[in-house]
């Protein structure tokens, strides 16, 4: 059975990107996480506190405590908690990632249509991981 | 006993535990006993929590439903955690899963990339604005939709009946314009089988809906791509579950960027909820020829209607 008979060229690239980038995405959340809780950095705000306000609204809890949130964190890379976050915004960004390698497959394929789909959908992705949407945090 | 007995047998010792667990828990004990929080540490809330998630992954694959469908109401039902976090995390979980399930299906071909990158642009975007609406809702308006909405799901569950192979006698127009067909290998029938669809416009609408709830939610939508990719759209159903998956993929990264951004997501929620679920899940491929499927989708259809009317009174204030 020939691979490219069920899945084009392009649809093989981001199976391949996406094994690749998920996979690591796990072990990144993973590690993050057990780098955070076993407190192998020292974290601005530690889980036992974090635990304390995680009743609260999203909104209050950040008024309360400082865990990072959107892109805030970027500055404070050495500390456990923004390691742990910064997995998960690693996993948030897969799919613009896999999206993005298509692109220029599109392109070779002279595919006009879903040249045109891909790059909005990238800009979409792109805008509200920015912070567009919803005003940053 | 027989074989079918012991598969029945198998089905309930599984589901007992899961609820035994469940009133065991001291997510439990903190249900019984409301706001403010017990004073239980917080590491027993994370194992309590990824052991919690590692059953429901064995129960949500055994019942054919998605994870994230199942975790949002339980999880906010049970455990201290506010709302806005559960629907953050319940989103991760769906979106994790998704990831990891996606490369073997698109390269099998039962995932198809122009079909779902045809629906998903327009879900996106209305995900993003339910993730937006539902974080600005009072938390009492989330937990009566939300209880509402899984009630709703609980029905078209039980109800719907899926077609293996529609039979499609004419594409419409707009997916002859985009391309929308392929060719895949059915393993039961031994042989390739292509495919087209029809009625794209109108799948395009349901998606625009599905998408707004499953961000306003945090809940995974394969509930309801599936039955719009299968019996709208005539795809048959092995591409409707997989291209569904890699839909939610896309629609999940959208409206998880909304959590991220308002500051709800937690990794000490987020990341025992997604290990636990995708473990349970691995297991729970294992077991599926094990145990009684059918027995298992009626009773965890039955506890999804009990969180959904729990959420309903929650909001009611009762």
């Amino acid at each position: 059975m020939k691979q490219e008979l069920h899945a084009n060229r392009v649809q093989l690239s981001y199976a391949t990107v996406l094994f690749w980038t998920s996979t690591l995405g796990i072990i990144f959340i993973i590690a993050g996480y057990l780098t955070y809780v076993l407190q192998l950095l020292p974290s601005a705000v530690s889980p036992a506190e974090v635990a304390l306000h995680w009743h609260l609204r999203a909104a209050e809890l950040h008024k309360v405590v400082a865990v990072p949130s959107g892109w805030d964190w970027l500055t404070q890379l050495g500390r456990g908690d923004v390691i742990s976050y910064a997995s998960i915004v690693y996993l948030s960004s897969v799919t613009m990632f896999c999206l993005a390698v298509i692109i220029p497959a599109f392109v070779k394929e002279k595919d006009f249509i879903y040249t045109v789909l891909t790059l909005l959908q990238v800009t979409v992705l792109l805008f509200v991981a920015a912070g567009a949407f919803s005003g940053g945090h | 006993m027989n074989q079918r007995g012991y598969r029945a047998f198998s089905s309930i010792f599984l589901l007992t535990l899961f609820s035994a667990l469940l009133l065991l828990s001291p997510a439990a004990a903190f249900a019984v006993q409301a706001q403010p929080p017990v004073q239980t540490e917080w590491w027993v809330w994370e194992i309590a929590l990824f052991v919690f998630s590692f059953f429901l992954g064995i129960i949500a694959v055994i019942a054919g439903v998605g994870g994230g469908v199942l975790f949002v109401p339980i999880v906010s039902s049970f455990f201290p955690f506010h709302i806005d976090f559960v629907r953050g995390a319940g989103l991760l979980v769906a979106l994790s899963g998704a990831l990891s399930a996606g490369s073997p299906l698109l390269k099998k071909g039962l995932a198809n990339l122009k079909l779902a990158l045809s629906m998903a642009l327009i879900a996106s975007i209305s995900s993003i604005a339910g993730a937006m609406v539902g974080l600005a809702m009072p938390e009492n308006v989330v937990q009566l939709s939300l209880g509402a909405t899984i009630l709703g799901i609980s029905v078209i569950m039980l109800l719907s009946k899926n077609s293996a192979y529609p039979e499609i006698s004419e594409p419409d127009t707009l997916s002859k314009i985009l391309h929308i067909y392929g060719i895949y290998y059915d393993e039961q029938l031994k042989k390739d089988v292509s495919w087209q669809i029809h009625r794209t416009p109108v799948g395009i609408l349901l998606f625009i809906v599905i998408g707004f709830m499953a961000g306003m939610f945090g809940l995974g939508a394969g509930w309801a791509n599936v039955p719009v990719f299968n019996l709208v759209l005539g795809a048959p159903l092995r591409v409707s579950v997989a291209t569904s998956i890699f839909v939610l993929s896309i629609n999940d990264t959208a409206a998880a960027w909304v959590y991220l951004h308002k500051g709800a997501v937690l990794p000490l929620i987020a990341v025992p909820s997604i290990a636990g679920m995708m473990i349970g899940t691995k297991i729970g491929a294992r077991l599926l020829t094990k145990v009684h499927t059918r027995v298992v989708r009626k009773l965890v259809i039955t506890l999804l209607a009990a969180a959904g009317l729990r959420a309903l009174l929650k909001g009611f204030g009762i």
